[in-house]
């Protein structure tokens, strides 16, 4: 009896708790997702007036070159994940065994996490031109400069760079919190049996850092896909050519400049579907390493 | 204001009519921030608000990068400003359903056509836009040319441009293709010497094919131009805006396709390089006489929906007023739209010729009266020839393949 | 670390010179925004890379006062401020709930939150402006707040679901045999205990809603944030690269400032989310 009551006000306050928060989330993010999808079946020019044209804007999306290459584009920008895991990871590691200067690279390294993409990309627009600082520093030391950002084969791991140098020390962060969990005494007694380094990072350290490379590869990818378009829209505009047009810089340029929130929305269903699958294991991970 | 407060505020002024009706109004633009126009804004919101009294007019200064995108879907709900600015062109006229004519208002004022739309005019415009070629004189003394005999026909400017090519100092023109306004400005200068008007109409209406020889011979010249090294290298990583002109203004380029209102004109031209060592000419092209290319510049609009629509009317007058557009002609240098603007006041060499050229031969902006997704591939296009990542017939039959897309759509 | 061998050492040392070339280049972008922001426009036109020699602080008068920064400085603490309260208000609360007490569907409710997490700003921007306007939060900055908490919900919960399940839910049981109702433990155990984790969200929520430009742009039309104001001076014709710097250079400061203060109580929370896997 008394056990059925204390799970009754469990249940209560549960959802008590939940409720505002489940509100919040419905009604800015569930809501207009549903009804973006419902838009991408008319012809909405943003003024109104709005036809149901069924699959029009989704047939329309399927040949679309430029949406074929933001999905390539995409799908290049993820296969650079494991440089944003073992960077960060391999700096947490150095200044985890005390390299010299490791406390001010720590505090450092999180400084242009700091700053807003408007701020990187209007920094990074003056290093990264033709007749910018980086080139400077090239010519100065005898290499030939190069176009970086208006040349179809740099721009976008230029882009990719810039994000990843904005980003880092956030990762670096997570990496050395991860690191400080770590048995120490089984790393002494490791030393001592004579584990060399790399022993060690194989046998103790990297088993235990599992869930945050984990943690850390999810964070990255819903930044990846998610985060850019500040420092595109201020590097590249999505140039030269498609070069560097992601779908959400896409989806932008349909909605504003080419005034089609129709078909904006169809492209924003289309990858909503195609994101479902990274989607879901990241869910998966993420849940797990809740313990749920 | 929410609904609720707008509600509460609608029912007072119902209940209490002698309450003091305190209005607002609002006008979005991209500008009203800048130190160089805050004189015009000032003063246009003095003589509003001393003719209206009671009414406040308040100047929101929206990012221009996400200005359409904003106002976009702001007035798709239905909300937005009372009043907003706009550029002339397919901008304006896209969003015409949610404007309110404003036809009895438009005399004196020249480039109304670029804000009209099924015969009504949307918005009064406030200057004029064009694109002449500013060059500097110094750089064409040390070049070995005449610097008082700027190119007149095309055989002329590749002369002049292989003479700096020769001379190996500075690139002819300068150039910034990051946005793909480099390829804009490029194809109008061309278009305006080399189409007919029936082929301008054509443009206009989205019917002119990009098989047409002229199309295909501008897109070839864009090419060449590059390839006989015209440009600087690294265009395509270089805005126009303020880029290109930057480099210009430090003398480190010759050349450079410039505008006649906002910003890169003569006025702020002459203030790097002095008023003597600045010259102006019209952009030649291969076949055909030098021409203007013109249009409305910037212009307010009236929100269809605005409550108060009317008065809203009343502030788009005082704003292209000629009294207010005297001011921000005279501060900024641009070209008012509204020719009982009196500019005495503005003296300059280049200014003469510029106002000599508005008398002679004008033709419309090609690529502004492009359909938006038109223009935007044109953007990419346009970067990718510049690298040689596509070669002319790619492109065009690409370009072609979007104009019939958004003729069809 | 101690006792690390003579040979590790010199390796560390080879290590740290690109490490320290990697710090160089994070504090760069400071060094580039002030020196440029003391220059004049002229000056900066004429000589962009240079340091400046002729120093002015008149940008960053015209930003704080022309450009109007003083009032979206307001904005952006007020509203900065609302959410992340907020924002750490309800991740506690639904952590505690999600991770300690049983409940049906508990499983498929963190699911749900966290597929929230995918859904980027672009892909619901007509709906979500239609949504914010027909709730009558246009222009108000509880709008922006409730916004702010709707979009950075989903990864405050993950975080702080993971940090409470590495609790041992004795605790929850000893309190409740007290007597203690659930809100009191809340208060006075789940709170306290969760220091860390909360401390982490609430700088990177800051982070969050301090250097956000679209969903501010599109709930404050005309009463905005730092960030929007920043974007605004990249006009269309305009950009005055010194205002501009002047403009990052006071946004970026107490934001800089307050990570500063806090930055090595970060590393002790941030780990919370993935080190209990």
């Amino acid at each position: 009896m008394a056990r059925r009551v204390i799970g009754q006000a469990e249940r209560r306050f549960a959802a008590l708790v939940l409720l505002p928060a489940a509100g919040l989330l419905l009604v800015f993010r569930i809501v207009p997702l549903i009804w973006g999808f419902v838009l991408s079946f008319t012809n909405s020019d943003g003024l109104g007036q709005a036809d149901w044209v069924g699959l029009a804007n989704y047939r329309g999306v399927v040949t679309d070159q430029a949406f074929r290459d933001s999905l390539v584009n995409t799908v290049l920008v993820l296969a650079t994940l494991p440089i944003w895991i073992l960077l960060p990871m391999l700096l947490a590691l150095l200044i985890h065994q005390g390299v010299p200067g490791g406390r001010f690279f720590r505090a450092v390294y999180f400084l242009p996490a700091v700053l807003s993409s408007v701020i990187v990309g209007s920094i990074f627009n003056v290093v990264l031109r033709f007749d910018g600082s980086l080139n400077a520093a090239l010519k100065a030391i005898g290499l030939s400069p190069v176009d970086w950002l208006g040349n179809g084969g740099t721009a976008l791991a230029s882009l990719v760079a810039v994000h990843l140098w904005s980003t880092f020390g956030m990762s670096v962060l997570i990496f050395l919190a991860g690191l400080s969990t770590i048995n120490q005494e089984m790393l002494e007694a490791a030393k001592l049996d004579g584990a060399k380094f790399w022993a060690r990072l194989r046998f103790i350290v990297i088993p235990t850092l599992r869930p945050i490379i984990e943690f850390v590869a999810v964070v990255t990818t819903i930044g990846l896909l998610t985060g850019m378009f500040g420092l595109i829209y201020v590097l590249t505009a999505g140039g030269p050519g498609t070069s560097t047009t992601l779908p959400e810089f896409l989806i932008w340029l349909e909605q504003g400049k080419l005034n089609r929130p129709g078909y904006a929305a169809a492209i924003s269903a289309v990858l909503f579907a195609l994101m479902a699958g990274v989607a879901w294991a990241q869910v998966r991970i993420m849940s797990r390493n809740a313990e749920l | 204001m929410g609904r609720i407060a707008r509600w509460l505020i609608g029912t007072a002024l119902v209940a209490g009519p002698t309450l003091a009706q305190a209005q607002e109004l609002t006008v979005w633009d991209w500008k009203s921030g800048d130190p160089v126009a805050a004189n015009y804004f000032a003063a246009a919101k003095t003589a509003f608000e001393a003719a209206h009294p009671g009414v406040t007019v308040n100047f929101v200064m929206q990012p221009h990068d996400q200005y359409y995108t904003l106002l976009g879907t702001a007035l798709g709900s239905e909300s937005g400003p009372d009043v907003m600015l706009l550029h002339g062109g397919a901008q304006a006229t896209s969003r015409a359903a949610a404007l309110k004519p404003l036809n009895d208002m438009t005399e004196g004022l020249a480039g109304v056509a670029d804000f009209t739309a099924d015969g009504n005019a949307i918005a009064l415009p406030l200057t004029i836009q064009g694109f002449v070629v500013y060059y500097n004189k110094a750089l064409y003394e040390a070049a070995g040319l005449d610097p008082d005999a700027p190119p007149r026909t095309w055989d002329e400017l590749k002369s002049v441009c292989e003479a700096f090519k020769t001379q190996g100092e500075v690139p002819c023109f300068a150039m910034g293709n990051k946005e793909g306004f480099g390829g804009d400005f490029f194809l109008s200068v061309l278009a305006a010497d080399m189409f007919t008007p029936e082929q301008q109409a054509q443009m206009a209406a989205g019917d002119l094919p990009w098989t047409d020889p002229a199309l295909r011979t501008i897109v070839e010249t864009w090419v060449q131009t590059s390839q006989d090294g015209w440009y600087p290298e690294g265009a395509n990583a270089m805005a126009k805006f303020m880029d290109e002109y930057e480099t210009f203004m430090r003398g480190e380029a010759a050349n450079t396709i410039g505008l006649l209102s906002d910003v890169a004109h003569w006025k702020q031209f002459e203030e790097f390089l002095g008023p003597d060592a600045l010259g102006v000419y019209l952009h030649p092209a291969p076949g055909g006489e030098p021409r203007l290319p013109v249009s409305g510049g910037i212009g307010y609009a009236v929100n269809a929906n605005s409550a108060n629509a009317d008065l809203a009317a009343e502030l788009v007058k005082v704003l292209s007023a000629p009294e207010q557009a005297a001011i921000f002609a005279v501060d900024t240098g641009a070209l008012p739209a509204n020719t009982a603007v009196d500019t005495s006041a503005l003296s300059s060499p280049t200014l003469t010729t510029i106002l000599g050229m508005l008398d002679g031969p004008t033709a419309p902006l090609a690529h502004a009266v492009m359909a938006p997704t038109v223009m935007e591939e044109w953007h990419r296009q346009s970067q990718l020839l510049l690298n040689g990542e596509t070669t002319v017939d790619d492109a065009l039959a690409r370009m072609e393949e979007i104009r019939q897309q958004a003729k069809s759509n | 670390m101690a006792a690390v061998g003579k040979r590790e050492r010199r390796w560390l040392w080879i290590a740290a010179i690109p490490m320290a070339l990697l710090a160089l280049s994070c504090i760069y972008p400071i060094v580039f925004a002030i020196n440029n922001a003391l220059k004049t426009s002229k000056g900066y036109i004429l000589d962009r890379f240079g340091m400046v020699t002729d120093p002015t602080v008149q940008n960053f008068a015209d930003a704080w006062g022309r450009a109007r920064f003083s009032e979206y400085f307001v904005n952006s603490v007020l509203v900065t401020a609302g959410a992340v309260g907020l924002l750490l208000l309800l991740s506690s609360l639904v952590g505690f709930a999600l991770a300690m007490l049983r409940f049906p569907f508990r499983r498929l409710v963190f699911v749900a939150i966290l597929g929230a997490l995918m859904i980027p700003i672009q892909v619901v921007l007509v709906p979500f402006y239609r949504t914010v306007e027909g709730l009558g939060l246009l222009n108000t900055r509880v709008g922006l707040v409730l916004a702010y908490t709707a979009f950075f919900l989903p990864f405050s919960i993950y975080l702080m679901t993971a940090f409470y399940r590495g609790l041992p839910r004795e605790l929850l049981e000893a309190a409740r045999m007290d007597g203690a109702r659930f809100l009191e433990v809340w208060w006075h155990v789940m709170l306290p205990l969760g220091r860390p984790a909360l401390l982490t969200l609430g700088i990177l929520n800051t982070l969050y809603c301090w250097n956000d430009v679209l969903i501010s742009l599109l709930v404050l039309q005309d009463r905005r944030t730092l960030m929007v104001g920043i974007a605004a001076l990249r006009g269309e014709y305009t950009t005055n690269v010194p205002l501009l710097a002047a403009g990052i250079v006071l946004a970026a400061a107490p934001i800089v400032l307050v990570y500063l203060v806090f930055q090595r109580r970060i590393v002790g929370g941030i780990s919370v989310g993935a080190v209990k896997g």
